[in-house]
């Protein structure tokens, strides 16, 4: 063995900016994390020219998984159009050759911030949600080895307990993003703070999701035909938003998860939040050949 | 203006065999194509200094000790294992490392050879099957039963069965029932 069959020629940067170590470890670590749904995998988390807490763990997983005919779509609470998904999509296409897209149906991988696409998507695609905070037992444990035994005991009592005390306080469950939710009737885990409107979408989907936190160096996963059962009591069942009766403002289109606008003189307008939906029902409307796909929720009912 | 320099065929090769992989542990039971035939680019894409592989075949053996994984001689050290054949294992890996409910990422990945669509026919049902899938594989029954004594649920250990180019996953989270 000598020094040069150990090493590889020199080259300026590392195909999709991770280097292979670093990709054969978070390869390991997805693999683990779909073989135990739910389960958050800890792992080295990488530097990427972009600060902790801004999307680094669903973008080291999507750099992962690139290759030049990977078409790549990422969303920041709905819009493709924000600066951190902007720049998060071009800095991926840029170290990887990969297509860019704002169309849910022509992406094969879908970075997520805090939203799911109102679009269903297939079994052919794969959504990576940035999660800022991976563990659901954080606002009732904060000491993290308890926090892991009582995940490896599946004691979820004081979960249950947090939801309990907010409809004996308010009279209903006020968790709004981030609902805690078993998957595969084990693993309680934090859906990353996309709305309570998008959590049935996670079950029993199609598609596969990937979870990554960079700051807090975890990820978990959700396969295809998994169960995601948001934790509810039997008697007062699962809630999503009262968004079934909103229309959007500018695109026309109701039914779907909706931003609240604060207009002058109180009150509020509302446009949709996956705002790519939006965009096609406009160019619909205008005439131009656009497809829209099956969408989760039809007149605002949720229907997989 | 940064240019992206094009994947080299290592980097290709690496990232179509996970792909495969990680589609054939999403669909248990799904069959699903590698770039290469053979465990080798398996090896490849997962393995290195931070891996302890046991492996019974001497050339992947010294693949293997190129990338400055440890080479372990029990299968209880291993957190990969790659057997080239499954006949007649269940002796050697009832050793496996299954992980322990804390730390269910311990558990060790198996990477076999196994003939598909002949020899024992099984029932998959569980996280990533659409109801249940019925196949034939090349695994026997006491190698099932000895996969259900030791998969204890987080616990166990993970199968990547592969038959030349084809690969089959059966993650621990997938209730195998023997037909």
């Amino acid at each position: 063995m000598s020094l040069s069959s150990l090493t590889k020629p020199w080259s300026a940067t590392s195909y999709g900016f991770l280097d292979a170590s670093a990709k054969r470890e978070l390869r390991r670590k997805m693999l683990k994390a779909i073989a135990v749904p739910g389960c958050q995998m800890p792992y080295a988390s990488r530097e990427v020219p972009m600060a902790r807490g801004w999307g680094t763990g669903g973008l080291q997983v999507t750099l992962t998984l690139v290759n030049p005919t990977s078409v790549v779509k990422v969303i920041d609470q709905g819009a493709d159009d924000g600066v951190n998904a902007a720049s998060i999509r071009r800095f991926i296409s840029r170290v990887s050759g990969a297509g860019e897209t704002w169309d849910t149906l022509a992406a094969s991988i879908v970075q997520s911030r805090h939203r799911v696409p109102e679009e269903v998507m297939r079994e052919d695609q794969i959504l990576v949600l940035q999660v800022p905070n991976p563990e659901p037992l954080r606002g009732v444990e904060p000491n993290i080895s308890i926090a892991r035994q009582m995940h490896a005991d599946a004691d979820y009592g004081k979960l249950w307990l947090t939801l309990y005390e907010q409809i004996v306080r308010k009279g209903r469950i006020m968790q709004g993003a981030g609902y805690p939710s078993m998957v595969n009737g084990r693993h309680v885990m934090t859906p990353s703070p996309i709305p309570r409107w998008d959590v049935p979408k996670l079950n029993m989907a199609k598609h596969l999701t990937f979870l990554s936190a960079g700051r807090e160096k975890r990820l978990f996963a959700v396969p295809p035909f998994t169960r995601v059962e948001p934790l509810v009591f039997s008697d007062r069942p699962y809630q999503v938003e009262h968004h079934a009766d909103l229309t959007c403002r500018r695109s026309g289109v109701s039914g779907y998860f909706m931003n609240e606008l604060p207009v002058d003189g109180g009150g509020s307008a509302f446009e949709v939040s996956d705002s790519n939906l939006g965009i096609k029902a406009i160019q619909q409307a205008e005439g131009a050949p656009v497809e829209i796909g099956k969408t989760w929720y039809r007149n605002g009912e949720f229907s997989a | 203006m940064l240019t992206v320099a094009p994947p080299d065929a290592i980097e290709m090769r690496a990232n179509a065999t996970f792909e495969a992989l990680m589609w054939a542990l999403s669909r248990p039971g799904d069959i699903r194509e590698l770039p290469e035939a053979g465990l080798a680019a398996i090896a490849e894409t997962l393995v290195d200094l931070e891996c302890t592989v046991f492996s019974d075949d001497p050339a992947l053996r010294a693949q293997i000790a190129a990338t400055g994984a440890l080479q372990a001689d029990d299968i209880s050290e291993a957190d990969h294992v790659f057997l080239s054949s499954l006949e007649g294992a269940e002796a050697r890996l009832v050793a496996l490392r299954c992980g322990s409910a804390l730390y269910p990422d311990d558990g060790a990945t198996l990477v076999a050879q196994v003939r598909h669509g002949v020899g024992q026919r099984v029932r998959l049902s569980g996280p990533g099957v659409d109801g249940f899938l019925e196949l034939s594989l090349g695994v026997s029954s006491g190698f099932w039963a000895m996969r259900a004594m030791l998969c204890a649920y987080p616990e166990g250990f993970d199968m990547l069965l592969v038959d030349g180019r084809s690969a089959i996953g059966i993650p621990r989270s997938t209730l195998v029932e023997v037909l």
